[in-house]
């Protein structure tokens, strides 16, 4: 049985009315009859009771936290705790900090879970002084455990937005690439970073990002993520306008395709099937160099990558209508 | 359909809606999903497979809930009546829509009438944000704000907002936008497009995500609402490119710690990511609302992956990869991905052709 640190006992009146479920009281038709332990149970009367009171005192407080224990996702009881955390701890801070405390070692018991990433932006948005370094230990440990965790990743760009900190995020996705190369939601977030700066920063930022990107190809040439990432910001930042410097770049990938006699070549084979499709790309973007464009989808479709045949040969289409 | 073990995946999902150990317990917030997820899986098998269950309509209809929010009678599902508090607001968005895709699979949507069918619009209603246009699942429990302050909004709580409605009866966005304001809805999925096509939040495009946007365009019909051209061939190219291969190039990917060559034909949710089978729904899905011809050779690849990779042969049920154990989720999403190739299942509204006939 629970120990409850608070008296309910004033409660049962209210709750006793309320029909129990389970196997020991089989409804008709009953689906997915979940065999309720009495803990369980006993966890829900004392939580429904405070609730239909609509009560906001510790003991309220306390009766959250033991019902979402056992139910992480339980809504409702998220919802309720928040109510009754503003009730009880108005501006204080350090109450709220508190209150993260218990949101830590919540969630790191509990990585899964995504209201414990909505509930703490609740909870910030009502601190008087929230403070962005307070998050970073919680948000390390998430990443540590899970370095592609995606709700981890939009709470620190919420976080980003709502503390207005950039500073430190780049070398915050450098820390995570250096230690994984295909770690595609640390490439996204240096390109968050770069839409979140003022149009003439980014521009100015490009090249030096972009000799990022290319420094990370060189580890790995088939790799995604930089691919996308040297695409983003050319097409979002720069206007689509590629120079002659990546294309060459590029070319260092992609074996020989664009030989005169490539196809009878046995000896130069492509490297990367994004660097190919990288520069069909930009080959695609006027008709003098679209027959390159050509060459580079028929290499994709038939040898490169060529389970997605039907992409390229729809790709080849459209450049020749 | 061949090399789809019917009879092994039927026992795995009943074992499902019958007597459940107390450890389930934890999942009670969302247990009309796991009737849900049951139900429309054994629809997938069979236009019978439903049928001793048509006895839970009335079991079912009890978890419905009606109240005063701010004046106004709204009505919705609760997940569990050991969850639920009267004069508090414990009805959700997601909790509706299972139970109204289960009065569908057991063949009985009269269960609803008129009046509660309005209560529901009005509680989706509500739970659109008159600010960006968003929607989160729930009201707030104490009626102190309107929304729930602790529910995230994503593309997610759109698509089940509109379908819900859809279901109800309210099939055009001229019908809808009597209870939801359409543009606001448009307008909040448009801030998710991500730079190199799909959608997702803060610019990391996911398939789940993508499929909900694209569902809820689909659902709309109404010729994309201003998304570029660029934006939905940039979209197709990203999904296509989620189906992971082994050849060509991609073997060159030894490093890559979340590549497996094993996974060859199945697809992703995220670049650089482990093929996963309920990514094979998704990702199909939103294929196929972009482009209106399919292709086979992609599709074989997939079905390849599910048949043979993630297809339980000992006790039924899909799981998500080859090293997990099957899971009631991943077996629901896996038959509707096998119902989507052999076209007996409708992807925007995730119900079985034959049961969209028949109910809408």
């Amino acid at each position: 049985m629970v120990e409850w640190k608070f008296d309910y006992s004033d409660l049962d009146k209210i709750t006793e009315n309320k029909p129990e479920t389970g196997p020991g009281v089989s409804e008709k038709g009953e689906l997915c009859g979940i065999m309720y332990d009495d803990e369980y149970k006993e966890i829900m009367r004392v939580f429904r009771g405070v609730l239909s009171l609509k009560e906001k005192s510790e003991r309220a407080l306390y009766a959250t936290e033991v019902a979402i224990l056992a139910v992480p996702a339980f809504y409702t009881a998220w919802n309720y705790r928040f109510d009754i955390v503003k009730a009880l701890y108005g501006d204080s801070g350090d109450q709220l900090d508190r209150e993260l405390d218990w949101l830590d070692e919540f969630t790191l018991a509990n990585p899964k879970n995504y209201q414990i990433w909505s509930y703490r932006q609740a909870v910030l948005k009502v601190h008087p002084k929230p403070i962005f370094r307070r998050e970073l230990p919680i948000l390390a440990a998430m990443l540590d455990e899970d370095s592609k965790n995606y709700h981890v990743w939009s709470y620190r760009r919420w976080c980003v937005q709502f503390f207005g900190v950039l500073d430190e995020e780049l070398t915050f996705a450098d820390a995570l690439i250096v230690r994984d190369v295909f770690n595609n939601s640390a490439w996204c977030h240096r390109m968050f970073v770069m839409k979140e700066l003022e149009v003439d920063l980014a521009q100015r930022a490009a090249s030096a990002e972009i000799e990022y990107a290319k420094a990370k190809i060189l580890i790995a040439p088939q790799n995604i993520s930089p691919w996308n990432y040297l695409r983003g910001i050319y097409n979002g930042i720069l206007g689509s306008q590629f120079d002659a410097e990546i294309v060459t770049f590029a070319l260092a990938f992609a074996g020989d395709v664009f030989d005169a006699h490539g196809d009878a070549s046995p000896t130069a084979n492509a490297q990367s099937s994004f660097a190919l499709e990288f520069l069909a790309a930009i080959y695609s973007q006027n008709e003098e160099t679209a027959p390159k464009a050509i060459a580079a989808y028929n290499a994709l479709s038939s040898k490169y990558d060529p389970i997605r045949k039907s992409l390229w040969d729809h790709k080849i289409a459209r450049l020749r209508t | 359909m061949q090399g789809v073990l019917t009879d092994k995946h039927s026992k795995f999902l009943k074992r499902h809606l019958g007597v459940l150990p107390s450890r389930y317990q934890e999942h009670d917030a969302n247990k009309l999903s796991i009737v849900g997820y049951s139900l429309l899986g054994l629809s997938c098998l069979s236009d019978e497979a439903t049928d001793p269950f048509k006895g839970s309509r009335s079991w079912l209809r009890r978890h419905y809930r009606t109240g005063l929010f701010n004046g106004k009678k709204i009505g919705g599902f609760c997940p569990s009546q050991l969850l639920d508090v009267e004069n508090a607001t414990s009805i959700s968005l997601p909790n509706t829509l299972f139970a109204l895709w289960s009065f569908i699979c057991l063949k009985d949507t009269t269960v609803l009438t008129e009046i509660d069918r309005v209560d529901i619009c009005r509680f989706v209603s509500m739970c659109q944000s008159p600010n960006d246009g968003s929607f989160v699942g729930s009201l707030d429990v104490l009626k102190e704000s309107t929304t729930s302050p602790t529910e995230s909004n994503d593309s997610r709580m759109s698509y089940i907002a509109v379908v819900i409605l859809y279901l109800l009866g309210l099939k055009t966005p001229e019908e809808m936008s009597e209870f939801i304001d359409i543009r606001g809805l448009v307008e909040y999925l448009k801030t998710k497009c991500c730079i190199n096509g799909g959608f997702g939040e803060y610019g990391e495009a996911h398939a789940g995500y993508t499929s909900c946007a694209l569902s809820v365009f689909a659902i709309l019909k109404t010729e994309w609402h201003g998304l570029s051209e660029t934006f939905l061939e940039e979209t197709l190219a990203w999904l296509k490119m989620r189906q992971v291969s082994s050849q060509g190039c991609h073997c060159f990917q030894n490093e890559n710690e979340y590549f497996d060559a094993q996974d060859n034909g199945g697809f992703q949710g995220r670049e650089n990511k482990f093929a996963d089978s309920c990514y094979v729904f998704w990702c199909l899905n939103s294929i196929r609302i972009i482009e209106e011809t399919h292709t086979n050779e992609t599709e074989r690849g997939a079905m390849r992956f599910l048949l043979e990779r993630t297809q339980n042969s000992l006790i039924g049920g899909f799981s998500k990869n080859d090293e997990e154990e099957p899971d009631l989720y991943h077996t629901c999403m896996s038959l509707a991905a096998i119902g989507l190739m052999t076209g007996k299942f409708n992807g925007p509204l995730f119900l079985p052709t034959h049961l969209v006939v028949a109910a809408l």
